[in-house]
């Protein structure tokens, strides 16, 4: 899943600070799964910028509107009525559905209401961690499951550094968080696997053309043609 | 299932209460008042509403004008609810669809308006409430090998199909499903089979233990017993002198000093030269204690009261206590041949194990259930999951019959195969529903699924669903929904948020279990205070959701309150954590937009109205330092 946060209130009414009438569109795809964008953030933040707006003497009319997924046109399509009647668009989306909404209503400017953070596991409520950096080229075969990209800090191909103590990544005590060390993680599950023995295979330099945007994938098989 | 809203024909009736409301409220001004401005089909007022002949003309009344729904606002008391829920019952009327509002409580006419208006949006809001025929398994299962179990097996197999197992050489080792429906995993002869039951009851007792630092390193021998040890040893202790000792390990259990006192008269019975009992409090609030402590004493059994330490002495010829006696100067010397030593009481070993498995509470020395005042003895956190006896902390004799009798009582419904309920658990709207799970982790009773089918409307073919056996409506799931998916019936958001249209100065959002009652009591004490005060009912402060704390600003409130139970006694668990984690975000909302303080969480038991007073006050001192709210919204 697509994990994001909220911005902080602060930037969102700076964006919004020149509209009188704004639209909050919320996505009931990943970030309401990851409780950032679904209907119920719509609705704290639009009473949030109501008050905050109303306090400082310049109102704002607030609409609140939340579809099933701002990645796609169709459902895009639903918002059309109310973007008719506001200044701007506050999306709640992922960075894909913010732009994507954009590209449905280029006359009327969009702004991001969240950070997208990254592509991550709800670990419980309330926590998230990364587990893919859709760098396009897949080595999880030969890391017992588990990818040094996304979880080495440095995502090295072939470690552990020397920063690796106890099973923790060095970064662990500036950013005041428990990092495991990845390469822990992989040589532990290797061992567990009886397959500690890939570890003595180099894997060789990644071509990280795929990891690079813009990226398109097509399927050619499926690919309709509307002619 | 929930009906649509349609057709909804609401009649109200105000009631003088044979002149008492006229006092302070102005009835036919106040009717006059609500016609012109609330959506109703049918109003009258009468000077006495509770009444043989009123109620026949209100029966009347709802055949002439096909009302479906009822506000009745009186001095309401059980007496009006119990007529007109019957009158509901009678004219086929859903009970859920009468609303009382209590004039005896209101004192000036704008009140009363205000209190109906209410009673009459929220009326208008309400989804209808069905019943469900739900098909369960009769069968309990009863886990433990002691003799309470055995009582519980047996009480229970009177109603209906018991199976106990010990959970040793048949062991639990998973759940699934909810009460009426449970499947457990269990694990016979090294096989692993399913089996269906209706509920769990839980009888592990409790296990003694001697625990020689209790008594300052004394080893158990030959002549040094433990209680345990005694009482299975089967030897003939006929012309022998034994001392038993109590108060060192079993400090907070009736179960030591019962067996030493049938201990001491079997003793006494089969010849004993002599018996002591060192004791340091006297145990007897149970039935049949005092009954056996005199009886005791009347056959020739020495009770010694010790204080401080004690010491066990040897000598060539034998052992002896040597103890303080409170009002004896020296320290006294009993020779004994045996010494017998009460031990504590611990879980039975199992009891962490099964409370993983199914998900229940341990609380004070590792027994189940949490220390919690609104948990009922036999609950546990899951409906359809009892305990009884010594496994959620020592008990003995009467107390033991009274938990069986009340699991029995829980348990029986379940007896004739199916059951009818309303339909009170939170609805899920599937096309909102993101299947994200956060409801299913949130719920403290495991009462929701996730359920598959083309009838879920949404890109998952899937939604929660609450299930109505296990639920137990405290609104968390509601609260924490990230798509507005659910609504909790007669607790629905909109019949909240219509409550905070106009809100007074301050909106207090107060939990039934204490709050609400606590501001009941407050009313009592210092009824001006609460002129400022709107007190908004919710059946647990884990369904004050953070959007209510802000609509109530965002409407012109000035201030918040939480009112919640106390800290680790919140009667479905956590809500009242999730509420205050809730405040915080709250409070940190209005920070960032520079509003000020003006969210109060506030921990307050149902006795506590003076408290509520005060932090009443807290809140009006907090406003009147933040100023009127600039955030108010003017529509």
């Amino acid at each position: 899943m697509i994990v994001a946060e909220g911005k902080p209130v602060e930037k969102i009414l700076e964006m919004i600070a020149p509209y009188k009438k704004v639209l909050i569109a919320g996505c009931r795809g990943c970030v309401t799964v990851c409780l950032t964008g679904g209907e119920k953030e719509v609705g704290i933040l639009a009473s949030q910028i109501r008050m905050a707006r109303s306090k400082d003497g310049n109102p704002i009319e607030v609409l609140e509107q939340t579809e099933e997924r701002q990645c796609d046109a169709e459902y895009n399509a639903k918002f059309l009525e109310n973007v008719g009647k506001v200044d701007a668009i506050m999306s709640l989306a992922c960075g894909i559905g913010i732009q994507y909404l954009g590209e449905k209503y280029p006359l009327t400017p969009i702004y991001p209401g969240v950070n997208t953070l990254m592509l991550g596991a709800n670990i419980d409520v309330g926590k998230w961690e990364e587990r893919c950096f859709a760098c396009g080229d897949c080595v999880l075969d030969k890391t017992g499951g588990i990818c040094p990209i996304a979880r080495c800090s440095k995502s090295l191909l072939n470690g552990p550094c020397g920063g690796s103590q106890n099973g923790k990544c060095e970064v662990s005590a500036p950013t005041k968080e428990d990092v495991s060390c990845g390469w822990q993680l992989i040589y532990d599950r290797l061992v567990a696997l009886g397959q500690v023995d890939k570890l003595k295979e180099v894997i060789p330099a990644k071509n990280w053309l795929r990891a690079k945007g813009p990226r398109t994938y097509v399927r050619e098989d499926l690919t309709l043609d509307r002619s | 299932m929930t009906k649509q809203i349609t057709n909804i024909r609401i009649g109200i009736y105000l009631c003088d209460c044979d002149g008492k409301v006229s006092k302070k409220v102005d009835l036919q001004k106040a009717k006059t008042v609500i016609q012109s401005q609330a959506d109703f089909d049918y109003i009258r007022a009468t000077d006495v509403l509770c009444g043989k002949v009123e109620k026949e003309k209100i029966g009347a009344e709802i055949d002439k004008y096909s009302l479906n729904r009822l506000v009745i606002a009186a001095c309401v008391d059980s007496f009006i609810m119990r007529q007109f829920l019957q009158l509901a019952d009678e004219k086929g009327i859903n009970r859920y669809n009468v609303e009382f509002v209590d004039l005896g409580a209101v004192d000036s006419t704008g009140a009363a308006v205000a209190a109906a208006n209410n009673a009459l949006g929220k009326m208008r809001l309400r989804a209808e409430i069905g019943y469900e025929e739900l098909a369960v398994t009769p069968d309990v299962l009863v886990i433990g090998a002691g003799s309470e179990a055995a009582a519980a097996a047996t009480t229970i197999a009177k109603s209906q199909p018991v199976v106990q197992i010990d959970n040793v050489g048949t062991r639990m080792i998973g759940l699934d499903g909810f009460p009426g429906a449970f499947t457990v995993r269990l694990l016979e002869n090294g096989q692993a089979v399913k089996k269906d039951f209706g509920a769990i009851v839980l009888a592990l007792g409790a296990v003694p233990q001697y625990d020689k630092s209790k008594y300052g390193g004394i080893e158990l021998g030959a002549d040094i017993l433990s209680l345990s040890q005694f009482v299975n040893s089967g030897k003939d202790y006929a012309g022998k002198k034994v001392s038993f000792a109590l108060g060192k390990a079993d400090a907070d259990s009736l179960l030591s000093f019962a067996a030493v006192l049938k201990a001491a008269l079997g003793l006494k019975g089969k010849g004993a030269s002599e018996v002591n009992v060192l004791y340091e409090d006297m145990k007897v609030c149970a039935d049949d204690l005092e009954q056996d402590y005199e009886l005791a004493r009347k056959k020739g059994v020495n009770f010694l009261k010790y204080t401080g330490e004690f010491q066990i002495v040897r000598f060539p010829s034998g052992i002896a206590f040597k103890y303080r006696e409170p009002f004896l100067s020296d320290p006294v010397k009993i020779v004994a041949d045996y010494i017998v030593l009460a031990e504590e009481f611990v879980p039975a070993a199992a009891t962490l194990e099964l409370a993983e498995i199914l998900d229940i509470r341990t609380g004070p020395g590792g027994f189940f259930q949490k220390d919690n005042v609104h948990f009922l003895p036999i609950k546990s956190n899951r409906a359809g999951i009892f305990f009884v006896g010594s496994c959620h902390g020592p008990i003995h004799g009467t107390d033991l019959y009274n938990e069986i009798e009340a699991v029995v009582a829980e348990v029986s419904a379940f007896a004739k195969g199916k059951v009818s309920v309303p339909s009170l658990q939170p609805k899920v709207e599937a096309e909102k529903c993101a299947v994200c799970l956060t409801c299913y982790r949130c719920c403290p009773h495991h009462a929701i699924e996730i359920v598959h089918g083309e009838a879920y409307n949404n890109m998952y073919n899937s939604a929660a669903r609450m299930n109505p056996l296990a639920c137990q409506r405290c609104g968390v799931c509601a609260s924490e929904c990230p798509g507005k998916a659910i609504q909790l019936p007669l607790y629905s958001d909109q019949e909240i948020l219509v409550e905070v249209k106009q809100p007074a100065r301050i909106v207090a959002y107060a939990c039934e279990n204490s709050g609400f009652l606590a501001s009941e009591f407050a009313k009592t004490l210092d009824p001006e205070l609460q002129k400022d005060v709107q007190i908004v009912e919710v059946p647990c402060s884990g369904k004050i959701d953070i959007i209510y704390l802000l609509k109530a600003l965002e409407n012109g409130a000035d201030g918040v309150m939480l009112c919640v139970c106390h800290k680790e006694n919140c009667k479905f668990v956590w809500g009242n954590n999730r509420a205050e984690q809730r405040k915080e975000r709250a409070q940190k909302i209005l920070n960032q937009i520079g509003l000020g303080e003006r969210i109060d969480f506030v921990h307050v038991a149902a006795n506590q109205g003076n408290q509520f007073n005060t932090a009443v006050k807290a809140m009006a001192e907090k406003i009147r330092q933040s100023g009127t709210n600039p955030g108010k919204v003017v529509k």
